[in-house]
């Protein structure tokens, strides 16, 4: 066969010279010694924060605005925390922890943040404890909501500022306790967090003299179609539902609830995430009436969540969900931890968190650490329409809560 | 409760059915196994979205059908001039391949749509529920069902009774032996993919209204496809037509029936039909 | 020659630490784990002829089995290893019984099958395997009274591990054993007629891939000190199968390069590429696959040509 020029060109060859030379480019930020102390990056007066969120995979959304409230934050800060000039390094966490382990060991060997903010998924989170705490530095969870993480695997180098799977659910097993004599049917993924979901409701409901029906639990990631869950629900006779979904999940079991008819005869109560942020748009009508708690709603009427709401919108042209807002706060007590610390390690920082006491101003209200997890108002919210679109709007603020005791 | 189930079965199967003859032909003809089948689907769905919206009319529906059809076609024809140049090389060069179509495509759909869930309602006029056996039934659901059937027919009779399926047949049966007899067998190849994209495209906007477009419901819908083409026997339309009536049930009668094991029930039905049966249920005559 | 590049390669490896630094020997550790499993599938698929999609279980159980172990009874380096092997080599027996009667896409498609149950049930059985959080806080390996938490002794550990299994797969690749798989995977009923059971050696190649693939996973309990259903799923096999296609399937060196381009893109380059991870990958796959019809073990033959 005749080489013709562009054969040539990409003769065997030639392709593997190319990649030789790219790889060797690649390569040279990976020059240096693994031998030996390893020298810290950040002068003084400065602090490189390492921002581990989901950009590929299921939960790329919640990155998106996990990101949107950070920049945000630090746009309006003068790009300071504390006193310090932040240089944030973003890495991508990916949808299991494969690529969140990798990322988060990224950041912190070769990146060399002094904190560590973000992760969604929670077998991410516990996954990265033993780095964490052998590496001394501080992270801040924004959304990963295992009960374990501030609860049987607690260390001091890992704070939350979003919240725990079953302290979640176990508000609207407050709400729910002593109505439904017939029972509350329990659905949920079969996974960590329906599971805790499912064992936080049933915890406060039953000590409220309810009865649980199923539960159910739908194969996690594998379930498009719920209509043999549906049906089970209609068997049961159950005066209302209880669930726990998000992301695609949530959207398919909305939609087809009302879709198979049971939307108008039995009220379908959940954890906030069910309704929150881009699902709710795509659920559309099949969301009104539904109810959930949650530690947030955009709808929140107290000044700091206007100013921050007017502020996000501006700049973004999109409305803040929960996981924006959790991010911000983990912005703003690390502002004022900072403020206090002298040095930018684990166990300075630990302590720093620890006097920040109570933050008054949040836009989901004042909230505390509590067990290194916020002990927070809940509201009970209800899908309504307002200017031609969904929206969470309150019914009632149910108080203030902590992580219940696992 | 069971009835429904045995309906729903039958809408699912039916739907899947759809999806899968297309994936199957292709193998049985031209043994590559085409794994941007499920990106095509994926395909369709966003097509759904993007034509007809998230309430969709009637003659909106209609359209997106025909934009996937044709749109299904052109992406055929590109599949098969990409898998062209690998006839010679083993099956692993040419699933791989398209494996890396279907990532690169995937991707390129969630740069076009976002990864936010883009849910498509059934047509006006089908978005109603009817009481059906003491519950209620989405109406939507019972239209697979009948385009299924139609097709099912169809697709019979073409591959049965007429010249073009005898050429396909035979095809299936001696790839080689049609070659020599003067018929050029790279014409009846890029039809087979364009007629079995076009299949999966408009299966992906029948299919919206249940799943909705989402990142990630590609590599969902080719594990379904695969597993029915696989459990049913490569390259036989009855084959597929009876797995996808088998999985459709599973995943349905299955779920309701067995719900602690729902998890295992899709993998496991696959691993008892090929324990027992290790060409799947319909075995091709003299096919490989 | 080969043995002085063999024994070039693991000098290079071994003198690592002292030249890269920390993340990029910690991706190359993790890229020997990964080769490892690559090089035990090769001989299931390049050498045997069996192209299987959920070899993936093995390893993951592998993993689960050493970090129980370290869990729950001794976290020393030697106990570990055996038991990931031994556990990998009982399901890789009990699988492949039922396996290996099938052929081409069919054995495929039931080793995914099996593969998917067995990542259920790793999912689902939280007493034991964690349940979708995975076995975390694993304790760090001892050898002795040696604690392996320091990098670069990790980086060693595993080259040393990897440097056994690799080992082990080219004996039986070089041995007649290896002779008599590859006739297998040519021409199986001519084999048949020479007076070998296929299906005999079918079960051997994959008891010990599997065998191997465990190996690979008690190193990963070790290096990662976390192990979730991930790790036992599609995506992994995939990538392992793909690994072993990119290198030239039946090269055990090809399959190598082909695990450290998959792991390099996804776990060295994928967290800066903003999400885009998939799509770099899908396209490098589209590359190699059209530019390198042999893999990289094609390379050498033209290149010396």
């Amino acid at each position: 066969m005749e080489a013709t020029a562009f054969n040539r060109l990409l003769s065997r060859r030639t392709l593997l010279g190319a990649a030789g030379a790219a790889g060797l480019l690649a390569a040279l930020p990976g020059c240096g010694s693994s031998v030996g102390e390893q020298a810290a990056t950040t002068a003084g007066g400065s602090i490189k924060i390492g921002l581990v969120i989901p950009q590929a995979g299921v939960y790329a959304p919640l990155g998106t605005d996990m990101k949107r409230a950070w920049d945000l934050f630090l746009e309006r800060h003068n790009n300071k925390l504390g006193n310090y000039t932040v240089t944030t390094v973003t890495a991508d966490e990916g949808e299991t922890p494969q690529t969140g382990v990798p990322a988060v060991q990224k950041l912190l060997q070769s990146d060399r943040v002094d904190v560590l903010v973000g992760i969604v998924n929670s077998a991410v989170a516990l996954g990265v404890k033993d780095m964490v705490v052998e590496a001394k530095k501080l992270l801040i969870v924004s959304n990963a909501g295992a009960n374990d993480i501030t609860g049987k695997a607690r260390t001091p180098y890992i704070w939350r500022t979003s919240f725990t799977n079953s302290q979640v659910s176990a508000v609207m097993g407050k709400v729910l306790a002593g109505t439904a004599p017939a029972g509350v049917f329990a659905i949920a993924p079969d996974y960590a967090a329906g599971a805790e979901a499912i064992a936080g409701f049933t915890g406060t409901f039953q000590a409220g003299g309810g009865k649980v029906l199923g539960p159910a639990k739908p194969a996690f990631g594998k379930t498009q179609d719920y209509q043999p869950f549906l049906s089970q629900i209609q068997t049961s006779g159950a005066q209302a539902t209880f669930c726990f979904f998000a992301g695609a999940e949530a959207v398919a079991f909305v939609k087809q609830y009302q879709q198979f008819g049971l939307s108008g005869k039995i009220p379908l109560y959940g954890s906030g995430f069910l309704t929150e942020g881009g699902v709710l748009t795509a659920q559309g009508d099949a969301a009104l009436g539904v109810q959930t708690t949650l530690h947030y709603t955009s709808e929140l009427d107290n000044p700091a969540n206007k100013e921050f709401r007017s502020a996000y919108e501006g700049k973004y042209q999109a409305v803040p969900t929960v996981y924006a807002v959790q991010t911000w706060d983990a912005a703003l007590v690390l502002d004022r931890a900072l403020r206090k610390a002298t040095a930018l390690d684990g166990d300075t920082l630990s302590k720093a968190l620890e006097s920040v006491g109570s933050v008054q101003d949040s836009p989901r209200g004042p909230w505390t650490f509590e067990g290194q997890n916020p002990k927070q108002t809940f509201y009970l919210r209800k899908v309504e329409m307002k200017d031609g679109k969904p929206v969470n709007a309150v019914v009632r603020d149910m108080g203030v809560s902590g992580q219940p005791a696992t | 409760m069971i009835a429904v189930s045995i309906l729903n079965g039958l809408a699912i199967g039916l739907l899947l059915f759809i999806v899968a003859v297309g994936l199957s032909l292709v193998f049985g003809m031209m043994d590559v196994l085409n794994l941007a089948h499920g990106a095509l689907f994926l395909a369709g769905a966003y097509a759904a979205w993007f034509v007809a919206g998230e309430n969709p009319t009637m003659a909106g529906f209609l359209a997106a059908l025909g934009v996937a059809g044709l749109a299904g076609i052109v992406a055929g024809g590109g599949l098969s001039l990409l898998t062209e140049p690998l006839a010679r090389r083993s099956h692993l060069d040419q699933a791989l391949l398209t494996l890396g179509v279907a990532l690169a495509v995937a991707e390129l759909m969630a740069l076009a749509f976002t990864k936010d869930v883009r849910a498509v309602n059934p047509p006006r006029g089908l978005d109603r529920a009817i009481d059906l056996f003491d519950s209620q039934y989405p109406v939507y659901r019972l239209a697979p069902i009948g385009i299924g059937l139609l097709l099912a027919a169809a697709t019979h009779y073409v591959v049965e009774r007429t010249p073009v399926g005898a050429l396909i047949r035979a095809t299936v049966d001696d790839r080689d032996m049609v070659a020599a007899s003067g018929i050029d067998v790279r014409v009846v190849r890029v039809a087979v993919f364009a007629a079995g994209s076009a299949l999966a495209m408009v299966a992906g906007v029948l299919g919206s209204p249940i799943y909705s477009a989402r990142p990630g419901l590609d590599i969902t819908i080719l594990i379904l496809a695969l597993v029915v083409v696989v459990v049913g026997g490569l390259g036989s339309v009855r084959g597929v037509l009876l797995g996808a009536l088998l999985i459709g049930q599973v995943e349905s009668l299955g779920r309701a029936l067995l719900s602690d094991l729902a998890s295992f029930l899709l993998f496991g039905t696959l691993a008892v039909v090929l324990a027992l049966r290790p060409h799947g249920l319909f075995r091709v005559a003299g096919g490989r | 020659m080969k043995y002085l590049t063999f024994a070039g390669s693991l000098a290079a490896l071994a003198a690592a630490p002292f030249f890269l630094a920390p993340y990029a020997t910690t991706t190359l550790t993790r890229i020997l784990v990964f080769a490892l499993l690559a090089v035990s599938l090769d001989l299931l698929v390049g050498i045997t002829g069996l192209p299987s999609l959920g070899h993936a279980a093995y390893f993951g159980v592998g993993a689960y089995a050493a970090g129980w172990l370290a869990t729950h009874g001794t976290s020393q380096a030697l106990p570990q290893l055996g038991f990931a092997v031994a556990v990998g080599a009982v399901v890789a027996v009990a699988a492949g019984w039922v396996a290996v009667r099938s052929h081409g896409v069919f054995f495929l498609m039931l080793t995914l099958a099996i593969g998917e149950i067995i990542q259920q049930l790793a999912q689902s059985w939280t007493p034991v395997t964690g349940g979708s959080n995975g076995l975390y806080g694993i304790p760090a390996t001892r050898i002795g009274d040696f604690v392996l938490t320091h990098i670069a002794l990790l980086h060693w550990y595993a080259t040393a591990v990897f440097a056994v299994g690799f080992t082990i797969v080219w004996c039986i690749s070089a041995s007649p054993l290896g002779a008599t798989l590859r006739g297998i995977r040519d021409n199986e009923p001519r084999m048949r007629s020479l007076g070998y059971d296929p299906r005999r050696y079918k079960m051997m190649a994959f008891v010990i891939a599997g065998a191997v693939a465990g190996l690979a996973g008690g190193l990963l309990a070790a290096q990662q000190r976390l192990v979730t259903p991930a790790d036992l799923g599609f995506t992994t096999s995939a990538l392992a199968l793909i690994a072993v296609v990119i290198g030239g399937a039946g090269r055990l060196w090809g399959a190598c390069l082909g695990a450290a381009l998959v792991v390099i893109v996804r776990d060295y380059l994928g967290p800066d590429l903003g999400g885009h991870g998939p799509l770099v990958l899908g396209l490098v796959f589209i590359a190699v696959v059209y530019a390198l019809p042999r893999g990289f073990a094609g390379l050498r033959r033209r290149v010396a040509s």
